[in-house]
């Protein structure tokens, strides 16, 4: 069991009804952290349209994760 | 956090996420250089309407530490793409009113077809890549997360 800290951002923390959740998890990878996640929210966002970050750093869906990182979940940029 | 491309500015950092409003007087006396010919400055105002909605205020949050990331990277690619001498931008966060600055990017050029060019690229990637995220709030009560453009 790992223990991740996932944070959401704008409309996604709408979703999860959270800004960050602290979870224990067996998933190996952030697309399957997804999936476990997917089971709390309150709608399905648009997969294709979020970013994903590790640890401050932008990564891909297939990147491993281990105890104790920090996994971001982001919509589409909306500054300026 | 210093900025890894301090080096460029003396010391300054290139792109900030700002809490209070933006002060561009003094940007702008940061980003002049005497080697330059040509400054051009791109300012981002808080507008009373969006998408036929009658806007009342805007709430911008940000990821701070990839923001900052991702904005140096940006300003570094305009270095690599533009023959500038200068850039500087600055972002706000939290709650901004009708009339707010929102976002300003600064740059310095010895000419000014790279300023002009430089400042547009700096603008449109901060918008579409860095992470800050836009929630209106409408005079009707309601209130919002802002697609992309």
């Amino acid at each position: 069991m790992k223990n991740i800290k996932v944070l959401f951002f704008g409309k996604l923390k709408e979703i999860w009804e959270n800004n960050h959740l602290n979870l224990k998890t067996e998933s190996s990878n952030i697309e399957e952290l997804y999936s476990e996640l997917l089971k709390s929210a309150s709608s399905e966002p648009f997969k294709s349209s979020i970013k994903v970050a590790r640890n401050d750093e932008f990564c891909d869906w297939s990147t491993t994760i281990e105890d104790g990182d920090e996994v971001a979940f982001l919509p589409p940029a909306s500054g300026g | 956090m210093k900025s890894p491309f301090c080096h460029r500015l003396q010391e300054v950092e290139v792109f900030r996420l700002s809490e209070n409003p933006i002060n561009d007087n003094d940007l702008k006396k940061l980003t002049l250089d005497d080697e330059c010919g040509g400054f051009v400055c791109f300012e981002g105002w808080v507008r009373n309407h969006n998408q036929g909605k009658s806007v009342l205020k805007l709430a911008y949050e940000a990821y701070p530490k990839l923001a900052e990331k991702e904005g140096n990277q940006i300003i570094e690619e305009a270095f690599e793409k533009f023959a500038i001498k200068k850039a500087l931008c600055t972002h706000r966060i939290g709650t901004l009113a009708i009339g707010d600055m929102a976002v300003w990017v600064g740059v310095s050029a010895a000419h000014r077809d790279a300023a002009f060019k430089a400042c547009r690229y700096i603008l449109d990637e901060v918008k579409s890549r860095v992470p800050i995220w836009k929630n209106e709030h409408w005079t009707d009560g309601e209130s919002g997360w802002v697609e992309q453009e």
